[in-house]
């Protein structure tokens, strides 16, 4: 007996298998394995009770967290989107391209925020490099770093996330917006007419979702605020870390509930920015 | 001036400012990496030197770069081949539920790294997983998303008529697969491998979760230094060699897919 060869959709199926089942066993396990610690289900000493404790007792902080890093994640979106905007446009212009800054901008993607960040606090600090460009005394220079605004941190994603915005961009309007944009010059269209209504409607979807997921990305991410922020409030991961590495054990629960909080707030981001890339798609 | 002479102006000092914007960042570690004494209010460095390179090595700098780029390597041969199987399963549109299976490989891209390291961790305790096979699952699973994507799109504007005619010419499939298939997405795969290679090397809060301090990668040695004062000479060095290794990755790997474009 010959054995079944399997067809082209069970071929399909087994190629993806391998990729497919480790994804689903390390998330699957993992939020689990989290979800059984937050509610008390898995405790590392005692026994086991289904309780919201961990939420209850992380509540003051993680409500601080959570608009804390949603503001650290919109405003460096924000300032990411319109700088890696303008940086997509000079770097596929149909006049005077610039290949400098596509090329400064693709150099920039493979710096680890880490070093971004080392890198931002010698720039930013009191005694750092800007205040010696601009003869400023580290007494009157305004606290970037640690200080209560968050400016080091948000320039740190901001800049390392405009590159990447950058380029998303940049790939689809170097593709598709040349043609387009030649046939409404030759119509008659001005300047701001173009970018208005040609090249924006164009970069509209990789806008949106370079920008989603930059924005989930600052969300989730630790280093760059544990390192150039201050030490309190804290965003939800600097707050899940401390929890999780607290001599306390009776904390980590509450790091895992921390951490539940961010995976759903990052899951709630991305279904929106899926909603209103649809809706985008539905206007055309 | 004229209106378009004002526009000229404009758009290049917009541009430098641009420029400025990805550039100045760069500056301090540039000039912190060779200066041995650079007091304030001094604009550039009074002493150059190596101290830094001095007190990097002194870290354990030598060592932290093997194991980054081991890890790196890990990552990139391990997510690399996953994402090109699967990445030629979802654009030959025969894989059941497709959409379903992008999504849920697409899914390590939206979840905080921090919170699935941190719910592993108690798991891979559990089951005494060593720390650094932990890591590399972990950072595979992560990778695995842009290597997917990467192939994925490759795939999707292959031409299999050249399979085709391998297979009908008398090539076995695997022969097919060496030969036809895989020269032809070369460049793909040297940009998908680069990405795992770029999750393995940059990953800090995975390794301090899951490796515990026992894996103590370049990223672990420039957050340490980073942290302490009076290192900046040591902070830049580090980061720099953070830096360069993807640089010249990046420059190789974009060569090769223009010689691939072109061919």
């Amino acid at each position: 007996m010959t054995p079944t060869r399997p067809g082209p959709r069970g071929r399909a199926l087994l190629l993806v298998l391998p990729a497919l089942v480790p994804v689903v066993a390390v998330v699957g396990a993992a939020l689990v394995s989290a979800a059984l610690l937050s509610l008390g289900l898995a405790p590392l000493v005692g026994e086991p009770g289904l309780s919201l404790d961990a939420y209850r007792a992380a509540a003051g902080d993680l409500g601080t967290g959570i608009g804390l890093s949603l503001g650290i994640a919109a405003a460096s979106t924000g300032i990411a989107v319109v700088v890696g905007l303008c940086l997509a446009l000079a770097a596929t212009a149909a006049v005077r391209r610039s290949r400098l800054l596509g090329a400064l901008a693709a150099l920039t993607i493979p710096i680890p925020h880490l070093v971004g960040a080392a890198a931002i606090g010698l720039l930013l600090a009191d005694a750092g490099f800007l205040a010696r460009l601009l003869g400023v005394d580290p007494a009157s220079w305004p606290p970037l770093v640690g200080g209560q605004l968050w400016v080091a941190v948000v320039a740190e994603y901001a800049w390392k996330e405009s590159a990447f915005v950058a380029l998303v961009v940049a790939g689809v309007l170097a593709t598709r917006a040349a043609s387009y944009g030649e046939t409404a010059a030759l119509l008659g269209a001005g300047r701001w007419a173009r970018l208005r209504y040609v090249t924006l409607p164009l970069a509209a979807p990789a806008l949106l979702s370079a920008a989603a997921v930059s924005f989930v990305y600052t969300l989730g991410s630790y280093e760059v605020a544990a390192l150039l922020g201050r030490a309190y409030p804290e965003p939800l991961p600097v707050l899940a870390y401390r929890l999780f590495t607290s001599i306390d054990l009776a904390a980590r629960p509450q790091a895992a509930a921390v951490a539940l909080t961010t995976t759903a707030l990052a899951l709630l981001v991305v279904l929106a920015a899926l909603r209103a890339l649809r809706r985008l798609a539905a206007e055309r | 001036m004229s209106a378009p002479r004002a526009a000229g102006a404009a758009s290049r000092a917009g541009r430098a400012l641009l420029a400025l914007w990805l550039v100045l960042p760069l500056v301090p570690l540039l000039l912190w990496a060779f200066a041995d004494r650079w007091a304030f209010p001094a604009v550039l460095p009074q002493e150059w030197g190596t101290r830094g390179a001095e007190e990097a090595l002194a870290a354990g700098a030598g060592g932290a770069f093997l194991r980054s780029t081991l890890l790196g390597a890990v990552v990139a041969a391990l997510a690399t081949p996953l994402g090109a199987m699967a990445g030629r399963a979802l654009a030959s549109r025969q894989v059941p539920a497709g959409t379903a299976v992008l999504a849920v490989l697409l899914a390590p891209l939206a979840l905080p790294p921090f919170a699935v390291a941190l719910g592993l961790d108690v798991l891979l305790l559990r089951l005494r997983v060593p720390a650094a096979l932990g890591v590399v699952l972990l950072l595979v699973v992560v990778a695995v998303p842009y290597t997917t994507l990467t192939m994925r799109a490759a795939y999707a504007a292959h031409d299999r008529g050249f399979e085709d005619v391998a297979r009908t010419l008398g090539a076995g499939r695997w022969r097919t697969v060496r030969s036809v298939q895989l020269p032809l997405v070369a460049p793909a795969l040297a940009g998908a491998a680069f990405l795992a290679f770029l999750v393995g090397w940059s990953d800090y809060i995975v390794t301090v979760l899951v490796g515990g301090g026992r894996l103590t990668t370049l990223p672990l040695l420039v957050a340490a230094a980073a942290a302490a004062t009076g290192s900046e000479a040591q902070v830049a060095v580090l980061s720099l060699t953070a830096i360069l290794p993807p640089v010249a990755l990046l420059v190789v790997v974009g060569s090769l897919g223009r010689r691939g474009r072109r061919a």
